[in-house]
């Protein structure tokens, strides 16, 4: 099964770690998979756009099936290969309900915290404006605080007693959010919760292999 | 009656809401309680949205205790919890299932980018606009139509997953609509508008037509010129 899936991914990169962690998860350890450096441009490979012709990562194969969104991934690792591993769709309606809020509730968090760390990247010189930035890390600082606020109470995981795709795919942001200098201080339900997590041995395995080398920019210490 | 058990907040003309109106027809839970607002009149940041959702945004969804505000789990919640009832939006193939995964979360990608240009004046505020800023966000636009166009083409069925409706075209047909609502040219994207004209008389998708698109049928032109 492994065997005809293959990964194309990049350091760092929530989208790539939640695949990772799906895959081991549902013991799916042993298949390929290839290291690509977003700096050196090689998610605009042809390696890449063959799988991916939007040209990113991750890109996933299982077969002749394509899947190149982390969400689609992770929710077809799960629906295929329910039955091994561990079940990330909990039962029962209310668990099920706030498993798919909060993972849709992540992409406004994603794409906040892009627009923060991203901004001279994305947008050309002469457009840029203080303002926005400014703006951006508002916009920031009101998205942690909603979900400091989600974390309040919270057990070892986000949705009820068992670990979920909702830890699958939110874990990686928080971390990305601390890695690159989010506060432990200012959200300690946050920083209590990636505590928890960090040491899950599907996440310990799949731990970016570029942040053990050493701390990462402080760009957000200020959120 | 589980509908009676639910209420839907919701704005015309709103994609997000639209997608959810639709999976509700789908899976047969018409009677669902309801309540049309307006986000010119700044209802969605009323008391009895933020009530159920504190973001102030719309859909904003009950069901019992429950609650789903995003369009996209409001979907996968319905179908998980109503399976065996109204039309399977979930295929069993796994090439199927997978596609339609595949599609629903490009369709996202697919509405930012149209979001970028015909709200772009509402996003952006005045002073921070900038004519290559628009502009960049048109070519990306007709980049992603081109996208959709080749995967219509390519698709195995009618559908965006196949040969069965599915998800995938419950979150992405709202977004189709708004391109020919904002004056795309059938002629130049053909498979685009094949898709809309199998879609837009399905009986779920009419029951949920923006109320204020038939109150005025001319539409918008920002997209004529592509």
């Amino acid at each position: 099964m492994a065997k005809d899936m293959t990964l194309l991914w990049g350091s760092g990169s929530p989208p790539c770690w939640r695949v990772q962690i799906a895959l081991e998860e549902k013991n799916l350890q042993g298949y390929n998979q290839k290291l690509l450096s977003f700096e050196k441009g090689e998610h605009k490979s042809k390696e890449v756009l063959e799988i991916n012709p939007r040209g990113q990562l991750p890109a996933f194969k299982h077969g002749k099936i394509i899947l190149n969104e982390s969400y689609a991934a992770c929710l077809y690792l799960e629906n295929q290969f329910k039955s091994q591993g561990t079940q990330l769709i909990p039962e029962g309606a209310a668990e099920v309900g706030l498993m798919y809020q909060l993972i849709f509730e992540a992409q406004p968090l994603a794409q906040k915290i892009g627009e923060v760390l991203y901004y001279n990247w994305k947008v050309p010189e002469g457009e840029r404006h203080d303002s926005a930035v400014q703006r951006n890390k508002e916009a920031l600082k009101e998205e942690m605080k909603i979900w400091e606020g989600h974390l309040q109470g919270c057990g070892d995981f986000l949705v009820g007693k068992s670990f979920s795709l909702a830890d699958v795919i939110i874990f990686p942001v928080f971390a990305y959010f601390i890695r690159n200098g989010g506060s432990e201080e200012r959200y300690p339900n946050v920083a209590a919760y990636y505590k928890k997590l960090r040491d899950r041995p599907s996440i310990k395995k799949t731990w970016p292999p570029t942040w053990i080398d050493g701390p990462g920019m402080g760009t957000l210490k200020d959120i | 009656m589980a509908a009676k058990s639910m209420t839907l907040l919701w704005g015309s003309g709103s994609c997000p809401c639209w997608r959810a109106m639709i999976a509700l027809e789908e899976k047969n839970l018409q009677g669902y309680n309801h309540k049309l607002l307006s986000f010119d009149k700044m209802e969605h940041k009323s008391q009895q949205v933020l009530d159920i959702n504190p973001r102030g945004q719309l859909p904003s969804f009950k069901h019992g205790d429950n609650i789903v505000n995003d369009s996209y789990a409001i979907c996968f919640y319905l179908e998980s919890q109503f399976q065996n009832q109204g039309n399977r939006l979930i295929p069993d193939a796994a090439e199927e299932r997978a596609l339609m995964y595949q599609r629903m979360f490009e369709g996202q990608s697919f509405y930012e980018k149209l979001n970028n240009v015909i709200y772009y004046d509402l996003f952006v505020p005045e002073e921070e606009r900038h004519a290559s800023a628009l502009s960049r966000n048109k070519e990306a636009l007709k980049a992603e139509l081109g996208l959709w166009e080749a995967h219509l083409q390519k698709s195995p069925g009618s559908f965006l997953a196949g040969s069965s409706f599915s998800l995938a075209d419950v979150v992405v047909f709202p977004t189709m609509a708004y391109l020919f609502r904002f004056g795309l040219s059938e002629g130049r994207y053909p498979k685009l508008g094949e898709y809309y004209a199998l879609l837009k008389d399905r009986p779920s998708i009419k029951a949920s037509w923006p109320p204020h698109w038939l109150e005025n049928p001319k539409g918008h032109e920002a997209l004529k010129d592509f």
